[in-house]
């Protein structure tokens, strides 16, 4: 992604607009051009005499906070959010021991749950919740579980005895599978699964133990800014469907992880005649099973790869427009893109979502 | 080229005409890179800088030692309570007026990696990430003095950026005196926000305080100077934080402001609703 730096602004000067106690300064070197300058001293005097007391440099802090010129619905670090005793801290925030006054520690947005009080930050890392449904990739193999990058600050564990082992749901876990963990899962390998446990230290534990979480494959991976804060992927009624594409593209999954990984793939139909053997639904996990491990991709057409890059166009011209990603804008956003596609000269091949074009999408998606 | 300090006496303006607590101008943004966690860009004048934050995250199974970085705030194991701050400067060979390529392991650099780490391990709340890493990545485009304060206020803004939890902005500033330490002058006055003239020529210190307080978090004099100007050098360079901050903050704001108009973020409670319930 490119680096945006901005020109500089015209000179500001920088006591424009500052508080009483820098223009206590701004006087000094007004009187300094008299008497030769000296008068640095009493910028002493004023800095001793305000770390008399913490309460004093709680009130400057309080004071800046609530001036005119800032905005006050945005909090930053170290900015006192209230002294009242009668509110509780939240994420985001700190207490000093010596008052009962609640400081915000990230820049964010104030929200409030009865007497909790805590700090949305602006931006952050994703933290994990049990029941989020999260695509992970797999950085380490340990003798008895993986462990999985899930973009949080800590890496997830997915023990051996939470996955669907080949063999049916109910086979109870043996040496040899410890054996051979890497046939499951290798370093590399995606997943989509789901969060069960949350540790004290906010490390987490993930399942797959259904037939919509494990590995994947014949797809696209996407990584865009996830639940931590700042747009991107949220929490939806549905995260995983399977869509009908355009231009003959087929069948497509797309599977929004709460934590901002994305995953687009061809959607593969069980084979028909793995249901026509099979009575039992315990029957079914065992036959498809055989093949859940498998890393080996499909043959996909050429159409089926054009409309999976176009769906990914979209996930990130959305986020690079600060639009939310859930089922419903990428849906709109890919009829929309479809659509654009054909007013162009290249036709259905035009899958460019860049730039120009992704702030006409998201023009497009803004307006209704 | 000698600086030539007798002219300061007669008009009270130093070489580039500023006054002698007057900060050079600061351009500052934070997010120029999105696919980074945390970024920043900032120029102290003609000192330019650039910061991205990476984490906190858990490194995955280390692949050799991590060459060139110093890192603070508890045991660089991966099983600490706290999170680790790792921190990495490069200075780009055309950032100074003669070109030349840094050795590995430069002292100067190694030095100031592990000042930043400590100040900001003292400020960050690593407690909250056990057995992470939250490395820093500080480059330095162009210098021309306060190089130490520039690269402590781009990486508190990278980290503001990030998300990271702090007790407030460490933000640096450096001060100098109108007169060498040789010419033992009684009467010198101190100097705001020193530039690469005035710091080869004068003493001067870079002192960082813990936002609005005036809790020193870092204090670097590398110069010879009498004890009893050091008062006022330490005064000046307080209240000159003090100045940065507001400028920080204020760039902070107006990022926030923006995405909430955007509306990137969720509106949150404002502070006048909180009497209300």
């Amino acid at each position: 992604m490119p680096i945006t730096i901005t020109a500089p602004k015209p000179v500001q000067h920088p006591y424009a607009d500052h508080d009483n106690s820098m223009s206590d300064s701004d006087s000094d070197s007004q009187s300094s051009m008299g008497d030769g300058g000296n008068n640095y001293k009493n910028v002493i005097n004023m800095i001793k005499s305000e770390s008399g007391s913490a309460a004093a440099a709680a009130a400057v802090t309080k004071k800046s906070g609530a001036s005119p010129t800032s905005h006050s619905e945005i909090v930053t670090p170290g900015e006192v959010i209230t002294d009242d005793p009668q509110w509780m801290r939240g994420h985001g925030t700190f207490v000093t021991p010596a008052t009962s006054a609640i400081i915000s520690s990230v820049a964010g947005t104030i929200s409030r749950t009865n007497k909790l009080l805590s700090v949305r930050p602006l931006r952050a890392r994703y933290t994990p919740e049990v029941g989020d449904l999260i695509v992970g990739r797999i950085v380490e193999v340990q003798a008895k579980r993986w462990r999985v990058d899930v973009g949080a600050t800590q890496l997830a564990s997915l023990p051996l005895s939470a996955i669907n082992l080949p063999g049916g749901i109910l086979r109870k876990r043996t040496e040899t599978d410890e054996l051979q963990i890497r046939t499951f899962f290798a370093e590399g390998d995606l997943l989509v699964a789901e969060v069960q446990q949350l540790f004290a230290d906010g490390g987490a534990v993930l399942h797959t133990r259904s037939l919509k979480y494990g590995k994947l494959r014949n797809g696209v991976f996407v990584a865009v800014s996830g639940m931590g804060g700042g747009g991107g992927v949220v929490r939806s009624r549905r995260q995983v469907w399977t869509m009908e594409a355009a231009n003959g593209g087929g069948q497509i999954d797309v599977a929004l992880g709460v934590n901002g990984f994305v995953w687009i793939s061809k959607h593969v139909e069980t084979p028909p005649d793995l249901l026509e053997k099979t009575a039992g639904i315990t029957n079914v996990e065992e036959s498809v099973s055989a093949t859940m491990y498998s890393s080996q991709n499909d043959r996909i057409e050429a159409e089926t790869m054009r409309e999976i890059a176009r769906i990914r166009g979209v996930v990130t011209a959305l986020v690079e427009n600060g639009l939310r990603v859930d089922e419903d804008m990428v849906m709109r956003g890919y009829h929309e893109a479809v659509e654009m596609a054909m007013l162009s000269s290249a036709g259905p091949d035009d899958i460019y979502l860049g730039g120009e074009r992704g702030q006409q999408l998201a023009a497009a998606l803004t307006a209704i | 080229m000698p600086l030539d300090t007798s002219a300061y006496g007669l008009a009270l303006l130093r070489v580039d005409g500023r006054r002698w607590n007057e900060l050079r101008r600061m351009h500052v943004q934070i997010r120029t890179q999105a696919a980074a966690d945390g970024s920043s860009y900032l120029e102290m004048g003609h000192t330019k800088v650039m910061c991205v934050v990476t984490g906190p995250s858990e490194p995955g199974p280390r692949r050799g030692g991590l060459g060139g970085t110093a890192s603070g705030g508890g045991a660089s194991s991966a099983q600490s309570k706290d999170a680790e701050v790792a921190v990495s400067i490069v200075v780009a060979g055309f950032s100074s007026v003669d070109r030349k390529r840094p050795g590995r392991g430069d002292k100067r650099i190694l030095e100031l990696q592990s000042t930043i780490s400590s100040a900001l391990a003292a400020s960050l709340h690593t407690h909250l990430f056990p057995h992470s890493t939250i490395s820093i990545s500080l480059h330095v485009l162009s210098q021309d003095g306060s190089l130490l304060a520039a690269l402590i206020n781009a990486a508190t803004l990278a980290c503001v950026d990030a998300g990271i939890p702090m007790t407030d902005y460490v933000v640096a500033c450096t001060a100098g005196s109108t007169s060498t330490y040789a010419a033992n002058d009684e009467a010198a006055d101190p100097l705001l926000d020193l530039n690469h003239q005035e710091e080869q020529e004068l003493p001067g210190l870079t002192v960082a305080t813990l936002g609005q307080s005036d809790r020193v978090a870092v204090l670097v004099c590398e110069s010879r100077v009498q004890v009893s100007r050091l008062e006022g050098m330490l005064a000046v360079g307080v209240d000159g934080c003090k100045q940065v901050r507001e400028i920080l903050d204020r760039v902070v704001r107006d990022k926030g402001h923006r995405m909430l108009l955007e509306g990137t973020v969720e509106r949150g409670v404002g502070l006048d609703d909180m009497e209300v319930d």
